[in-house]
């Protein structure tokens, strides 16, 4: 066990835990931010995905002592739940059963931080690392391209 | 449909009071509290109306992504004559008054929709009665609109707030006028899932969320080989882990549920991970371990190839037919394992104590959840209370109350709250998988070329012989009523089921994913063989003449060619299937299931590797009446995705007794850029509502299949398709 100091969304936190703890697991069990799912455990399904300085990364394989820079998870996307992407995703009803949105949420708003007119091919690349089984693909298309011509880099 | 029982005010309470809710306090002691106390006006449990217009309308089934926590109480706030936009929505727990509550085989609306009318027309009802006697006007004079009551003769206006306290005192009346469906507001029109805002922020609940004060985390080893059992373990190196609290064999429950193993149980989730990956165990495999795929495939094949175990259907005299026949053809199909993988593993949370017991979980069987957990801790199930999350995907797999059973047995065990998480390796190694089956069809033309004989000889792993459940009515994988039984004068249909230790389930549109597939690919290779269009000759079979078919399985007891007709030439039309676009090529399949009726029609092209690519798919649904717009066309999207990923993709194989596959690289999922652009058209229908969860998706696996044989001339008679096989 160590201690670790992270910035997340902004703030400070000091947790104490086993070095090797993946991410993921520090926010939800010892941070108790929930927001972040838990899929693969292998960075395969991108349900985990969080934000360091700006990327996308897969929480569930990056051991926390590896953690050097700034983490966004979906609690700190935006003060009111408003990101044009959140905004976006109610409008077009993206969720199904909704376990996998907060992660592909992650990963399309990494990707309008950095491209904020993608095309079609920018968002399949984005996004190909985020399953969902329910198969919402075409509506989160829709809902991303929706809020990149609302200004969605915000 | 059930009508609401006649229930005085007194016995209401007294019934309510058992069941102990406790939601109903405003009733009593209003008369005589000066405080400022809301007053609730809850004539049955699926509603509940507040003194301070607040409308809170209770979602009674598991919500698995199938839409039901909007869809239901869309059909409540329609009868109840409220802004929908002003209710507030709340999952119910597992409660008696509310009457089933699970989520399998499409049903939830079509199983709900009459009760649920009923529960808001008789709100709406006893707030109209409450008016008119304010107003001394008679109650045909008074009527509900957007949450009050207004009168035929002034201008008066009482909201339903200002109502509840008086409605609360009324009798409930036995039976209520519904609806004219032409008056409908909420129902057919387009509602956002309810939960939206909680999920994009993070903050809905899934099973895997919960925590309780004192919880313990708990991750189990077991045996690999399907059928084996722990002999011994040493906890030696697990025990050793900081945070591991305990080490705990978990004895064998029944067949079924296959809860044995060895949990390690830690403060949190990683210490538990960590431990288990030293803790070692031992095993007897037992016979499973001589159990793979191929073994399982040649005794399909020898079944297939003889006189099946049963007989369920025989009419005419096939084998005449087939004996002097010009046009016979024969074909044998094949389909494989599917694990069920949805994005939230297995978890399941149990506080047991000397007396009483919560749970929280996903799962799509609450009642079932409650009938283990009385039988492991002998409390009674009064004492048992399910707290119903929402559901990071069902697809049939928490049908099964496996996970929840491990929960309730260790919390049992150790008197402290337990949260079960299963990794996605456990998730697919201990899987109840889609059975998998192969088929012999063989069907003759006569001169002609009229289908005059067909036959179906399967042989597949059997989730009901898994269970041991022949009793059901349902013991096959295959539908002796479906197309085109019924519609050839020579026509038999024989099924052996496969015993192995391989445990197999349901899986979204259980025996309709497979045999949908080799139905609409069979009749398919007789329209080129009859050298006719594959529309054409579908609905030549089905004959000019429109016919209510008996239709003995779920979804029955009729199922009419009219509808089934309609969508074929509505997909057909939308499709432009009869326009011929050079370099494009199209295949089609219709279906009837669980009492829906859809067509689809996918068009490909051939790129430069020589490899099929989706164009466009187009998908018409006949489902009566649609209840939430945006839910449907989700739902039939996201069936034909997933099934197009099956299609393409998903095979479980097992080597030495135990899936081959265990996570993401080896389980491979459709992706974004393999989705494709998906046209969807709603029949408009007065029928009554059925459901939407899993229909759409058998019918594209054949659509997608024939579109493949317009284009290449290859057949693809084995899932998933060998994409190999098309380009060479």
């Amino acid at each position: 066990m160590a201690d670790f100091t992270l910035n997340i969304n902004q703030r400070s936190y000091n947790v104490h835990v086993s070095p090797d703890t993946p991410l993921l697991w520090v926010l939800r069990d010892a941070i108790g931010l929930k927001g972040t799912k838990f899929g693969c455990g292998k960075a395969l399904c991108g349900a985990c995905t969080v934000h360091l300085d700006g990327n996308a990364i897969r929480s569930c394989s990056l051991p926390v002592s590896a953690v050097k820079g700034k983490i966004v998870t979906i609690e700190g996307l935006s003060e009111n739940g408003d990101h044009p992407l959140q905004e976006a995703w109610k409008e077009i009803d993206v969720p199904q059963c909704g376990y996998c949105q907060v992660g592909q949420i992650m990963s399309a708003a990494a990707l309008l931080a950095r491209k904020p007119q993608p095309s079609d091919e920018d968002i399949d690349t984005a996004m190909s690392g985020n399953i969902c089984r329910c198969g919402t693909y075409p509506r989160i298309k829709k809902a991303i391209i929706m809020a990149a011509a609302k200004g969605g880099a915000k | 449909m059930s009508t609401i029982a006649k229930i005085r005010r007194r016995d209401f309470l007294k019934i309510s009071g058992i069941t102990g809710t406790g939601l109903i306090l405003g009733f009593g002691i209003s008369a005589h509290a000066k405080e400022n106390i809301t007053t609730h006006f809850e004539p049955n449990a699926f509603l509940k109306i507040g003194s301070d217009n607040s409308i809170l309308i209770f979602a009674k089934n598991p919500e698995i992504g199938q839409g039901v926590k909007t869809s239901l109480p869309m059909i409540i706030a329609e009868e109840l004559e409220v802004d929908w936009d002003k209710t507030e929505v709340v999952q119910a727990l597992l409660d008696p008054r509310l009457g089933a509550q699970f989520a399998g085989g499409s049903t939830a609306v079509k199983m709900n929709w009459q009760t649920l009318r009923n529960a808001g027309a008789t709100a709406k009802h006893m707030l109209i009665a409450a008016a008119s006697t304010e107003w001394r006007l008679p109650e045909n004079e008074c009527y509900a609109e957007n949450g009050t009551v207004k009168n035929k003769r002034n201008k008066k206006v009482l909201t339903y707030g200002q109502l509840a306290e008086r409605a609360s005192r009324l009798d409930v009346p036995q039976e209520v006028k519904l609806k004219d469906s032409k008056d409908f507001k909420i129902i057919g029109t387009a509602k956002k899932g309810v939960d939206n805002h909680k999920i994009v922020t993070g903050t809905a609940e899934f099973g895997i969320d919960a925590r309780k004060e004192g919880m313990l985390v708990a991750v189990i080893e077991k045996c690999p080989v399907y059928g084996g059992k722990v002999t011994g373990y040493d906890d030696s190196e697990a025990m050793k882990v900081e945070g591991v609290r305990h080490v705990v064999k978990i004895d064998p429950l029944n067949p079924v549920d296959r809860i044995a193993g060895v949990a390690v149980v830690a403060d949190n989730t990683w210490a538990a991970i960590k431990g288990r990956k030293v803790l070692k165990v031992n095993w007897e495999y037992g016979d499973g371990a001589d159990e793979n795929s191929e073994s399982i495939t040649a005794r399909f094949r020898e079944y297939v190839n003889k006189k099946g175990r049963i007989d369920l259907r025989n009419e005419g005299d096939v084998d005449a037919i087939f004996d002097n026949s010009a046009k016979v053809n024969e074909a044998i199909y094949e389909v494989p394992f599917l694990s069920h993988v949805p994005m939230e593993p297995m978890n399941y949370c149990a506080d047991v104590r000397e007396e009483e017991c919560h749970l929280w979980g996903p799962t799509q069987v609450p009642g079932s959840v409650q009938r283990l957990a009385e039988s492991i801790t002998g409390i009674p199930r009064d004492k048992i209370t399910v707290h119903m999350t929402r559901v990071g995907g069902g697809f049939g797999r928490r049908l099964m109350a496996d996970y929840a059973a491990d929960a309730i047995t260790i919390s049992h065990a150790l008197k402290s709250p337990v949260q079960v998480v299963w990794s996605r390796e456990d998730d697919i190694h201990h899987d109840y998988f889609r059975p998998a089956g192969m088929y012999k069809l063989k069907a003759a033309l006569d001169e002609r070329n009229k289908l005059v004989a067909w036959e179906l000889k399967a042989s597949t792993t059997s989730r009901y012989l898994f269970r041991e459940a022949d009793q059901s009515p349902h013991v096959t994988e295959v539908f002796p009523d479906g197309f085109p039984a019924g519609f050839v004068p020579n026509f038999r249909m024989e099924y052996t089921p496969v015993k192995t230790v391989v445990p197999t389930g349901a899986w979204r549109a259980p025996g309709h994913n497979a045999t949908a597939f080799i139905d609409q690919s069979f009749i398919d290779e007789m329209a080129y063989v009859a050298d006719k269009d594959p529309v054409d000759f579908r609905l030549e079979v089905l004959g000019e003449e429109d016919r209510e078919m008996p239709y003995s399985d779920h979804g029955g007891p009729t199922y009419s060619t009219k509808r089934l007709k309609n969508v074929i030439r509505l997909a057909a039309e939308k499709s432009e299937w009869r326009s011929k676009k050079k370099g494009t090529y199209k295949g089609f399949a219709a279906h009837f299931m669980f009492g829906a009726y859809v067509a689809e029609v996918v068009s490909i092209s051939m790129n430069a590797k020589n490899l099929p690519q989706i164009e466009e798919i187009w998908a018409v649904v006949d489902c009566g009446i649609v209840i939430n717009r945006s839910g449907a066309e989700a739902q039939i999207e996201g069936g034909i995705i997933d099934g197009l990923g099956a299609t393409i993709f998903g095979e479980v194989t097992i080597a030495g007794g135990m899936a081959a596959q265990s996570n993401f690289d080896t389980y491979r999922m459709i992706r974004m850029h393999d989705a494709p652009k998906i046209n969807i058209h709603l029949v408009e229908s007065n029928e009554a509502p059925e459901g939407l969860g899993e229909m759409s998706l058998p019918v594209i696996s054949a659509a997608y299949t024939n579109a493949i044989f317009a284009a290449t001339g290859k057949r693809i008679r084995k899932l998933p398709v060998q994409l190999s096989e098309i380009s060479s």
